[in-house]
């Protein structure tokens, strides 16, 4: 353990994610959210007229639309005030969709990505790498057996001129449409980069696709938008992780995620997300499973000043299933409202949710998640289970599940708990010759177990890692 | 808005409902104020979900539903050695002070739209008064409405070390054509290291719409236990609400609906931790037939001081249609770690197994369904104090199966 310990300590945590480049960038646009930057945005991207207008239906809908503050327990997000944050900013390099080799990125960037891991992710046969610094993919690697398969993976803008087709039937139109909150209106106006997965029928992606985003420039909004599509009998696992700097101005980051999850394909979406403490998180994440599909949501959600995020899932088919991990941390000043929407709108759809919440420093988590289960949804299932751990008497950690239940035929089960870090556990593994701070990380690092067992081994230790950051703080 | 009442109503009836009563001056001027407030107060809060209102206050025509003036009822009061219980107009003559010292102590009579109409306009109920080390067993309340409206308001004081019984049961008389409204206040002061079990059996007619606050403070050692159920009613909202205020203070929340037709049950339990080693216990079970439907929302809050908080919620809906529905949302609000919290919920079907063993052993599948749905009440029934609260509520349940 001890020697775990300090491996841990030797990677030098602080200094991996607490670090902030020179801005340079080739284009900014104008503070404020008008008409004319949605134009300049898109003509900019050389988009086709269908995506225009759809931007500017979904700006007209966001000024349209209030603000999702009369929630009971809602963060407070009122110092949200999109019209100081610079929409968009393009890195200054030549390749606009992305370079294909590591070594074409300018130094300043791979410095900064180093720092993060990604070309050792890289190098440890991972099959895809989008890494996203700022608004635009500035790395795409595909492997080549993949894309002799079919397999799509490429960064959202290039999608949108190389596959129009495909993006046009999908782009928010079934599963995140604009109106479906302000965010997203926000989102579907100005959105910028993110990436495409396409994955034809009956073709298994054996090794995760991974995604890493960051936000890197004051007063930033990023607004990625991802679209995955898992054709029948195709499997897939899409990665995609989050870390940005310090700053001394709010930034906000409202992502959109659409998955398209068809008959009896398998998709896992893991994201483990640890925007600076000052990042306004809030995002629209969707997905649509089809007969006997099976939808994986993962979650870490340990940065941000304030999230909300709901990843759903609509079980659309019969014998569709859906599982859901989240795990969420919030130390000072941080307010974390995440949980999971799931509706069943078909016979014998399954679904799990496992939450895990840690609050502490005067910290606030909150679990808010929504079971539906609609009129015909015989023999559907859902059971739902929330545990939180308080370390202290300054944080809150409230749960909030809501449960509509209109099929008779369903079994329904709702279980939470809260309670403090166990004194017996502690002076356990104090009585074993740990110190107060190594027990207390060990039984955090065991609490959230259900989550790192699900992600690669190099998520799993930067996730330790990032708790292990956070824990030094609350323990010192 | 067609929905509210209150410009309808006029001081001139507010004044003469207190005259009548023979109210003193603070009284009346409690009542007006809340008529006043009226103009700016919500209706109580629901649940809206994306797409969902979970249970439509707004849609009642309050107007038709509320006669001011008129409050046709009986009352049956059954008391016990050494406990007061009293009408309003008795209680004010033998316990003036302690009822302007303790009314509204415990439910803000402008909380929201509708208990501020039933401050201004109540006209019947009763004041229980269980004086210091007093042990009292089975204080019985029956109220038959057979009005249009009756507005009904009830005070509770437990003094230091007593203990008390109630039942209060609600039914409707003589049928009357059209709808009729219901509305009930209840106020507990639970003081030190008193016991106040009070329970409600609502058997109102099937045309009526019902709003309940029944709400206490329990102060230290002391325990008050709620048992709320409901059988009648088209429409019911109530909030059964218990603060904790004392050290080592207790309470629990047992709820029992069985809803059929077009029955509408808006149940919420609530309890706030305010005080050190204080344990709440939330049990609600409730059985849907036809195109029943009900909503169901429990809070544990758990404050900033409340050190050594036990707290702990269970709730199980029993659908037995195909039409009914039913939603549910246990919360959990947590301040303090130093806190053991649990809350648990589920909804389901009579379970296919247990329902085979019976047939297995030769019970016909019918009487075996309704033996497994009066079963699933026991743990309710395990908590009733009052024998005849739960005999009462076992026959409506039964009466309720073999309709």
């Amino acid at each position: 353990m001890s020697s775990d310990q300090d491996h841990l300590k030797e990677t030098d945590t602080e200094a991996r994610f607490e670090f902030k480049k020179e801005e340079k960038s080739a284009f900014e646009a104008e503070k404020g959210l008008t008409e004319e930057t949605i134009r300049v945005i898109s003509e900019d991207k050389d988009e086709p007229e269908w995506m225009l207008e759809r931007r500017l239906r979904a700006l007209e809908q966001y000024h349209e639309m209030p603000m999702p503050d009369d929630w009971p327990g809602a963060p407070d997000i009122s110092e949200v005030d999109v019209d100081e944050i610079v929409p968009y900013i393009r890195p200054d390099i030549e390749t606009r969709g992305g370079v294909d080799d590591w070594n074409d990125l300018p130094e300043e960037i791979q410095d900064t990505f180093d720092k993060l891991g990604i070309p050792e992710a890289e190098k440890n046969a991972l099959s895809g790498v989008g890494a996203q610094y700022e608004s635009e993919i500035v790395y795409q690697n595909m492997q080549e057996r993949w894309e002799e398969k079919g397999v799509i993976f490429c960064d959202m803008d290039k999608a949108v001129q190389e596959h129009e087709e495909i993006v046009e039937e999908y782009f928010m139109t079934k599963a995140v449409p604009p109106s479906d909150n302000k965010f997203a209106a926000l989102h579907g106006a100005i959105w910028s980069g993110g990436s495409f997965v396409y994955v034809p029928e009956d073709t298994t992606v054996d090794m995760p696709v991974q995604a890493y985003f960051r936000m890197n420039s004051d007063g930033m909004g990023q607004f990625e938008h991802t679209l995955i599509i898992a054709e029948e009998g195709s499997e897939v696992h899409y990665i995609e992780g989050c870390s940005a700097p310090k700053y001394s101005e709010f930034n906000l980051h409202s992502g959109g995620v659409e998955v398209f999850v068809k008959e009896g394909a398998h998709v896992q979406y893991s994201t483990v997300q640890n925007w600076s403490k000052n990042t306004y998180n809030l995002n629209t994440k969707r997905a649509i499973a089809e007969a006997d599909a099976t939808m994986e949501w993962v979650s870490g959600s340990m940065g941000s000043k304030a999230t909300m995020l709901y990843p759903s899932t609509i079980l659309k088919g019969p014998g569709a299933t859906d599982n859901h991990i989240t795990i969420a941390m919030a130390g000072e000043g941080q307010d974390i409202d995440t949980g999971a929407k799931v509706y069943h709108n078909a016979p014998d759809t399954k679904s799990t949710i496992e939450s895990k919440s840690i609050a502490k420093d005067g910290g606030r988590t909150n679990y808010r998640g929504l079971v539906h289960m609609a009129n015909g949804a015989e023999g559907a299932s859902t059971s739902v289970e929330c545990d939180a751990l308080m370390f202290d008497n300054d944080s809150t950690s409230d749960t909030m599940p809501y449960m509509e239940i209109q099929e008779n035929e369903v079994d329904v089960a709702h279980e939470a708990t809260v309670g403090k870090i166990g004194d017996e556990d502690v002076f356990y593994l104090q009585s074993r010759g740990l110190d107060d701070d190594d027990a207390k990380q060990m039984i955090v690092a065991g609490f959230i177990e259900p989550l790192t067992e699900e992600l690669p081994i190099e998520y799993a230790v930067e996730m330790n890692r990032l708790i292990e950051l956070e824990m030094e703080g609350s323990l010192g | 808005m067609s929905t509210q009442v209150h410009t309808n109503l006029t001081e001139a009836q507010v004044t003469q409902i207190s005259e009548e009563l023979g109210e003193p001056e603070w009284l009346l001027d409690t009542r007006l104020d809340a008529l006043d407030a009226l103009g700016d107060l919500e209706m109580p809060e629901v649940i809206r979900t994306p797409g969902r209102d979970w249970t439509n206050l707004d849609a009642l025509d309050y107007e038709t539903l509320v006669d001011p003036l008129e409050w046709e009822q009986e009352k049956d009061r059954v008391d016990a050695d050494g406990v007061d219980v009293l009408s309003w107009s008795d209680a004010l003559d033998q316990h003036g002070d302690l009822i302007e010292e303790q009314f509204g102590s415990v439910v803000d009579s402008q909380r929201d739209y509708l208990t501020a109409l039933s401050t201004a306009l109540f006209s019947a109920g009763t004041v229980i008064y269980v004086p210091e080390g007093v042990d009292a067993e089975d204080v019985k309340i029956r109220t038959t409405m057979n009005s249009r409206s009756l507005f009904n308001y009830t005070l509770v004081v437990a003094e230091e070390s007593s203990s008390v019984t109630i039942l209060e049961r609600q039914t409707t008389g003589e049928k009357l054509d059209g709808d009729q409204y219901y509305s009930g206040v209840v106020e507990v002061v639970a003081e030190e290291n008193s016991s106040v079990q009070y329970g409600t059996l609502q058997n109102l007619d099937d045309d009526s719409y019902n709003f309940q606050v029944k709400r206490g403070h329990a102060d230290t050692y002391a325990t008050l236990d709620w048992i709320e159920g409901n059988i009648g009613s088209r429409l019911t909202k109530t909030n059964v609400e218990t603060r904790l205020l004392g050290d080592s203070s207790e309470s629990k929340i047992v709820g029992a609906f069985f809803g059929h037709e077009d029955q509408h049950f808006d149940i919420a339990s609530r309890v706030w931790h305010e005080a050190e080693h204080t344990t709440a216990d939330l049990i609600t079970r409730g059985v849907l037939d036809d195109a029943a439907r009900s909503v169901y929302e429990g809070v544990q809050d758990v404050g900033r001081e409340a050190w050594d908080t036990s707290s702990y919620q269970r709730e199980n809906t029993l659908m037995l249609s195909e039409e009914s529905e039913a939603d549910a949302s246990p919360k959990l609000i947590i301040n303090n770690h130093d806190t053991e919290a649990s809350h648990s919920a589920t909804v389901g079907q009579v379970d296919a197994e247990e329902l085979f063993y019976m047939t297995s052993r030769g019970v016909d599948p019918e009487s075996a369904k309704n033996m497994l749905v009066e079963g699933f009440f026991v743990p309710v029934f395990d908590e009733i104090a009052v024998d005849e609260l739960r005999e009462d509520l076992d026959d409506l349940i039964v009466e309720r199966l073999q309709a």
